[in-house]
């Protein structure tokens, strides 16, 4: 157990495994060049590994000093770094906020002291106030291990937002001057968003990590981590006031600005034991979740106008949007193994876990007065008005059913599994695994104030537009309406079995066979029970000196029980009763051939080549192919899924001073659907091809992606100076393609010259980035070298979400924040000082 | 000036400067080519060197290495060595002096193909030698001769370890020398002698003159 | 050894006690986390007869079924010849905390803990096999070089390795890990980080992140471990956590809810919607939007209609369910909403 339990952090448990940047990903190792003098003075060259790859070459280690008992070495890397062309754009900035001005490439200073295996480790980087790193460790090797960390990490969402708000960052958007809420046109609007500075949105992440873990006697260890993250920020959301799109110069639909600025606080500990024939692992793990904000508000800028005439809409002005709740979780897991006969073992873990949320609950609704529907003009509340709404009644947290969210899932882990070697060529083994998500508590919108149940929709925005649309049921002149009214409760249970054995064939070859049975059974979905079967073989080849070959074909099977198109019916007013259903009957909740893809029934292959090849001592030529193929039993929905992939990656590294590696990865996935749209938007017939769904409504995409990946390194020591050179190109091209039965299908069937079947394909959605890496280490004097580097990237983005976005983000009641990703042309230069302490 | 061209810059002008770091002044012997020499032409040039490593090379004076039926990649390294002058001052370094490559080649060729006497200096044979030289002596950190050089000390038989000489029937006060100077940091400018001088640091003078009795008591 | 240890802590605790609370707290503290080194720090006299770390105490020499008559020769032995491999190996954590361990207990031996005994080895270095070789024409079956490496490594996170997938596929423990120089700063890795050590088989998944949308692992800011445990796990994919979700909440915790109204595919696997690693899609999804979401939506009015170039911004009728961010402008709250009138996530 001495490594992972006294390295960085666990390959068990938890997270922040590594703390570095992308000036150096590797932290530190890449500072270090190799040692000239190779690996060993008896033969030349690298060893492989027992896959075949070549070990690098060992790396010349910065000089060991003494001081009393302590030995240390360490590197400081100071200098300077400067960013120019478009260096303020997302996708170069994104988890790597590049600055101009000082940097601090890195200090490491390692210190141990031989007599008793004590060290200390020292690693910082600071590369902006948004990406940088400080960790501190102290320790004796076989013994225990205490350390510190903080991290700052930024992910750069937008730098070309333009807000109509003032407050982004807060929980208060109010609209900017020049802009009436309620009372604006879209040409204000318009001209406030362009006149808008273009701003940069990002959440910072930063953490503190402190973690201990130690051996308390050769078989007992225990380990516990703490961490601390606070995410500050702002990033692109949502905010709605009801369709654009079918009303013209109505409704609302807006691009926010989501305030982020919570805390989590993660906890891990455990005790682990590991004897001759018993092992034992105890765990506890908790994460608390904290947001400042339980919601953030909005103001329209637009009135709405009622679909109805000789009407008038409610003044509405504010919305409003929920923040994710506070929440706890804690997880115990005891795990248990015993060593068996045959070199066997037999381990058994049971893990219980609840999260747990039990936010206070925000009013349906942010306003004052009324919304809904005035008749006659008239915004007075009484019988003549039955669409409009008393605020006062829906305002506030009186109008809710309980106070706050109460709701939570208790998880439940039971697995089972053996593994025998009966004799040196055969292993078998076998697995059960339970696993159990009980929901807890559900939540029914009943305003005790009103005695009516569901919600405000949409802000109460879709009332004040389409009278009876409020969102809102009672007995009498509302109950017709449908409407959700309670929530959607998700239990889960799955049941695992798998049992597999692998032959060796002599030393070259194994094979492998696995049957692997699951069956699913959420409640309240479209399928109680989803079964599927899988066999998966595999074969290793060690045949010759310059080969590795790992293979795998797996064949897999989904069925399940009967598909209920409909198993929402007890979450809608429908089920009230009391509710009065439409003269034609309640309109058909979806399409009755429709298959949701997680529940469908499905045939899958899947195979999988790796292959690792040495052509010549010093090379080493690696290569996979991996296919993924997704047959979808769905007339509606998901119909496939495949994708396929494959790489080619040659090493050399013909001396210590040099290596070079060159690698090419083609990628494509397809994915087939299906949907339809219909005749009657409050038909009742759910057949596909009956009166609410006909074929002529049917329509199909097709989404191919592809990417073709390419790069190369060089790394040589001229001894003058050292150089590294990194290329990497990635072209990414995305084309989604429809056809369609009839111009029935389309959202806008006047955008085609007849009702024939059509087809046609989006613009390609294209991503290509090429980097151009290079750094020079140029020694001055003895433990002193200069380090010059340069990035040159340029980025090009196609994405048609945002097609003519350039030329105005306000599209008459639409307005949009983020300009969509920019393209770039952006590059970095640095110097470091580097010096070997 | 944009950035590309700001960074070539730097690299000439790096590439340029004058070469600052550590060169490598030893000979890696790892991986070396095999060497080709001419035997008959080697002849030609040896008379000189019989002088002191006796007739064919098979030297008789006890301080003078036996060459005869040494490996050529040893021979040649060797020589390559004293003309490069990197050894210590010795009387090889003058004899080098005017020898081209081809004649190293040739003379090592030469060399290794003349046969082996027995010495005929008196045999010493030592218990102790030869069990340094089969088992090594692990409380002292010292590992068995034979892993290297062969279980019957001709070398070894791999021929990626060319290079790694012979020591059966070789003189022992020149072995005992090697060793001694091995063992005391000196003499040791290529790769396999950074080898011996990490296992000669482990033998004290008896233990060496035990060695390289066992040694040369045996038939080449 | 437990005995002895709180024989430790209490006198060091005695000692912080005449120096004020604060110190009391320190020197407890210290002195429970530290068992042992931080009596060594300040005692010479306990230092000198510091016991071996227990981490090493089943540290012996490792068994070569290839060579069972072998005898062990002892570490000086090794570098006589191995100098420059000792040489780089000092500047690891195996070589501190095993020469530790064997200056406390000559018994406990150095290169032999991992690579059996020698004595075989240094009279036919040649022989494959006769030391334990963590490499692919080394002569030691891959299942020898892990079961050595578990005598001391066993249990822990490695605690379902035997029948994981990198067991089966014969990798051994020497295909990510070698600890004989120090190539990475942590973990004693074979490659430079754990991404790069994953990537030398996986290069095409390290592939999926320099796509638009990803996790910061390029960056350097986060590690395939980070979610995925290679030593083996209860899960197939080798996640450290019992599901998907529970994985993506470790840092993502706000997603964790639950919520008051849910999103089936959410609450049931994150995966459903996103992709892993890399898309280049907006974040990470698997398929753009709107046609992301109707792979299930087929209700009745807006959500069912196909939507062409023409609903774009430079199309004849631009349209929001298409725009920009598509479906979501409106059904913002995707993952679920806390918000009572958040059923259909507008709020």
């Amino acid at each position: 157990m001495l490594l992972s339990s006294v390295a960085l952090a666990d390959s068990g448990v938890g997270v922040d495994t590594w703390r570095a940047t992308k000036l150096d990903p590797t932290a530190g190792a890449a500072v270090e060049g190799c040692d000239e003098r190779g690996t060993w003075w008896l033969v030349p060259g690298q060893r492989r590994t027992p896959t075949g790859n070549l070990y690098p070459c060992p790396p010349a280690s910065a000089p060991l000093h003494e001081r009393g008992d302590w030995t240390y070495s360490g590197v400081l890397q100071l200098g300077y770094l400067g960013t120019g062309g478009d260096d303020d754009a997302a996708l170069w900035n994104r988890y790597a906020f590049w600055d101009t001005g000082p940097v601090l490439g890195l200090l490491s200073v390692d210190a141990e002291r031989a007599q008793d295996g004590s060290y200390a480790k020292l690693r910082a980087t600071r590369v902006s106030d948004d990406d940088q790193y400080y960790q501190l460790a102290f320790g004796r090797a076989g013994s225990y291990r205490l350390q510190a960390s903080l991290r700052d990490i930024s992910n750069v969402l937008s730098a070309n937002a333009k807000s109509i708000w003032n407050g982004v960052g807060s929980n208060t958007l109010t609209l900017s001057d020049g802009l009436t809420p309620g009372g604006s046109t879209p040409e204000q609007v318009a001209a406030v968003s362009s006149a808008a500075a273009e701003r940069t949105l990002k959440v910072k992440r930063s953490k503190q990590v402190l973690g201990y873990s130690a051996y308390l006697t050769p078989d007992w260890s225990a380990y516990a981590d703490f961490s601390n993250e606070q995410r500050k920020g702002a990033r692109p959301y949502g905010g709605t006031f009801f369709f654009n799109f079918p009303f013209p110069g109505n409704g609302g639909v807006f691009e926010t600005v989501k305030p982020i600025d919570d805390s989590t606080m993660n906890l891990n500990a455990g005790l682990r034991y590991a004897g001759a024939a018993w092992r034992l692992d105890f765990g506890y793990s908790g994460s608390f979740y904290r947001d400042a904000n339980r919601r953030y508000t909005f103001q329209t800028p637009y009135a709405l106008t009622p679909v109805v005439p000789n009407a008038v809409s409610a003044p509405l002005t504010t919305g409003q949007m929920s923040t994710e709740p506070d929440n706890d979780y804690h997880n115990l897991k005891a795990a248990l193994t015993r060593k068996l006969p045959l070199n066997g073992e037999f381990s058994l873990t049971a893990s219980v876990g609840r999260m747990r949320q039990d936010d206070t609950l925000i009013a349906p609704v942010d306003c004052r007065g009324v919304f809904g529907i005035g008749l006659g003009g008239s915004l007075q509340l009484g019988p003549h008005n039955p669409f409009l709404y008393d605020c006062a009644q829906w305002n506030t947290p009186a109008a809710l059913s309980r106070k706050s969210a109460d709701m939570q899932i208790d998880t439940t882990l039971l697995d089972a599994r053996i593994a025998l070697q009966p004799t040196a060529d055969l292993s078998v083994r076998g697995g059960l695994r339970f696993n159990r998500d009980d929901y807890r508590n559900g939540y029914l919108m009943r305003n005790p104030l009103t005695g009516q149940y569901g919600y405000v929709s949409e802000n109460g925005s879709q009332g004040s537009v389409v009278p009876g649309e409020s969102g809102i049921w009672a007995p009498g002149a509302d109950a017709r309406n449908l409407t959700r009214i309670r929530s959607l409760p998700l239990d889960l249970q799955t049941i695992d079995a798998n049992l597999g054995a692998d032959w060796k064939l002599g030393e070259r070859d194994t094979l492998g066979a696995t049957f692997a049975f699951n069956r699913y059974e959420p409640t309240n979905r479209e399928r109680r029970q989803v079964d599927s079967s899988s066999l998966k073989l595999n074969w290793i080849n060690r045949s010759l000196d310059w080969l590795t070959l790992r293979a795998s074909l797996t064949f897999l099977k989904q069925t399940g029980d009967r598909y209920d198109y409909d198993p929402y019916e007890f979450t809608w007013s429908s089920s009230l009763p009391g509710f009065i259903a439409p003269p034609g009957g309640v309109p058909a909740h979806t399409v009755e051939a429709m298959r949701k893809y997680d529940l469908s029934s499905r045939d899958q292959r899947k195979a999988n080549v790796m292959a690792t090849l040495t052509p010549r001592e010093d090379m080493t030529l690696t290569a996979s192919l991996r296919g993924d193929w997704n047959d979808y039993d769905a007339r509606i929905g998901r119909q496939g899924y495949s994708t396929f992939g494959a790489t080619l990656q040659w090493e050399w590294q013909p001396t210590p001073r040099t290596q070079t590696s060159v690698y090419y990865g083609y990628d494509r996935s397809r994915l087939r659907e299906a949907n339809v749209n219909e005749l009657n938007a409050s038909g009742v017939d759910p057949r596909l091809g009956g009166l609410t769904y006909p074929l002529a409504g049917r329509w199909w995409v097709t989404d191919t992606q592809r990417n073709h990946s390419a790069g190369a390194n060089l790394r040589h020591d001229f001894g003058r100076v050292r150089l590294d050179v990194d290329w990497n190109n990635l072209y990414a091209r995305g084309v989604t393609a429809y056809s369609y039965a009839s111009s029935l299908a389309l959202a806008w069937s006047d955008t085609v010259p007849n009702d024939a079947a059509g087809s046609g394909a989006f613009a390609p959605m294209r991503y290509r980035v090429d980097t151009l890496a290079l750094a020079l280490v140029i020694p001055i004097v003895e433990r002193v070298s200069l380090r010059a580097f340069g990035v040159y990237e340029r980025g090009r983005v196609d994405d048609w979400h945002y097609a003519g976005f350039g030329t105005g983000r306000v599209i008459d009641h639409r307005v949009y924040t983020d300009g969509g990703p920019q393209d770039y042309s952006a590059h970095l230069v640095g110097i470091l000082l580097d010096v070997q302490l | 000036m944009n950035v590309p061209t700001r960074l070539c810059f730097l690299l000439v002008a790096a590439l340029a400067a004058p070469r600052m770091s550590a060169a490598i002044e030893w000979i890696d012997l790892r991986g070396a080519a095999p060497i080709r020499g001419d035997a008959a032409t080697g002849a030609a040039k040896a008379t000189v060197c019989v002088a002191c490593h006796g007739p064919n090379g098979n030297a008789v004076v006890p301080a003078f290495p036996r060459l005869a039926g040494q490996r050529a990649d040893y021979l040649y390294w060797r020589l390559a060595n004293f003309k490069r002058g990197a050894r210590p001052e010795s009387v090889m370094t003058a004899q080098t002096a005017n020898l081209s490559d081809a004649d190293l080649h040739d003379l090592a060729a030469y060399f290794a193909a003349q046969t082996a006497t027995k010495s005929p200096l008196p045999a010493m044979p030592s218990a102790r030698g030869e069990s340094l030289f089969r088992d090594g002596d692990p409380a002292r950190g010292t590992p068995p001769c034979q892993g290297c050089h062969g279980a019957d000390a001709r070398g070894p038989a791999d021929s990626r370890f060319a290079t790694w000489p012979a020591l059966r029937g070789q003189n022992a006060d020149y072995l005992a020398a090697r060793l001694k100077a091995y063992r005391d940091g000196k003499d040791a400018v290529s790769s396999n002698e950074f080898v011996m001088r990490g296992v000669a640091r482990s033998l004290d003078d008896e233990a060496i003159a035990a060695l390289a009795a066992w040694l040369a008591s045996h038939s080449p | 050894m437990p005995l002895q240890g709180s024989v430790r802590v209490a006198s060091r605790c005695r000692r912080g006690l005449q120096a004020g609370f604060l110190a009391v707290v320190v020197s407890c503290a210290v002195a429970w986390l530290a068992p042992a080194a931080g009596a060594a720090a300040t005692d010479d006299a306990v230092a000198q007869a510091l016991p071996v770390a227990p981490g090493f105490a089943k540290a012996k020499v490792a068994v070569n079924p290839n060579a069972p008559d072998a005898k062990p020769v002892g570490e000086a032995t090794c570098f006589a010849c191995h100098q420059l491999e000792a040489e780089h190996f000092t500047h690891t954590l195996h070589s501190l905390g095993l020469h530790a361990a064997n200056k406390a207990d000559a018994s406990i031996p150095v290169c032999e803990t991992c690579h059996g005994p020698g004595s075989q080895h240094a009279q036919a270095p040649l022989t494959k096999g006769s030391i334990l070789a963590y490499t692919k024409n080394g002569g030691t079956p891959i299942e020898v070089q892990t079961k050595t490496c578990l005598t001391c490594h066993e249990g822990g996170p490695r605690d379902h390795w035997l029948g994981s997938i990198h067991q089966r596929n014969g990798v051994s423990c020497s295909d990510c890990h070698n600890p004989m120089a120090k190539f990475s700063v942590e973990g004693s890795l074979a490659r430079p980080s754990i991404n790069d050590t994953c990537a030398q088989c996986h290069k095409d998944v390290r592939l999926e992140f320099n796509r638009r949308s990803h996790m910061p692992l390029p960056e350097g800011q986060m590690s395939c471990v980070d979610c995925h445990n290679p030593h083996g796990s209860l899960t197939g994919p080798l996640l450290k956590t019992n599901t998907v979700n529970e994985t993506c909440y470790q840092c993502h915790a706000e997603k964790r809810g639950p919520f008051l109204f849910e999103h089936a595919p959410v609450r049931e696997n994150c995966l459903n919607c996103h992709t892993p690693h890399g898309s280049n899609q907006h974040a990470l999804l698997v398929a753009p939007i709107p046609f992301l979401c109707l792979q299930c939506h087929t209700q009745l009015r807006h959500p069912n209609d196909l939507h062409t170039p023409q609903s774009l911004a430079t199309g004849a009728h631009p349209d929001e369910r298409i725009m920009g961010r598509g479906c979501i402008t409106c059904h913002a709250n995707i993952h679920g909403s806390n918000a009572p009138a958040g059923p259909k996530f507008h709020e």
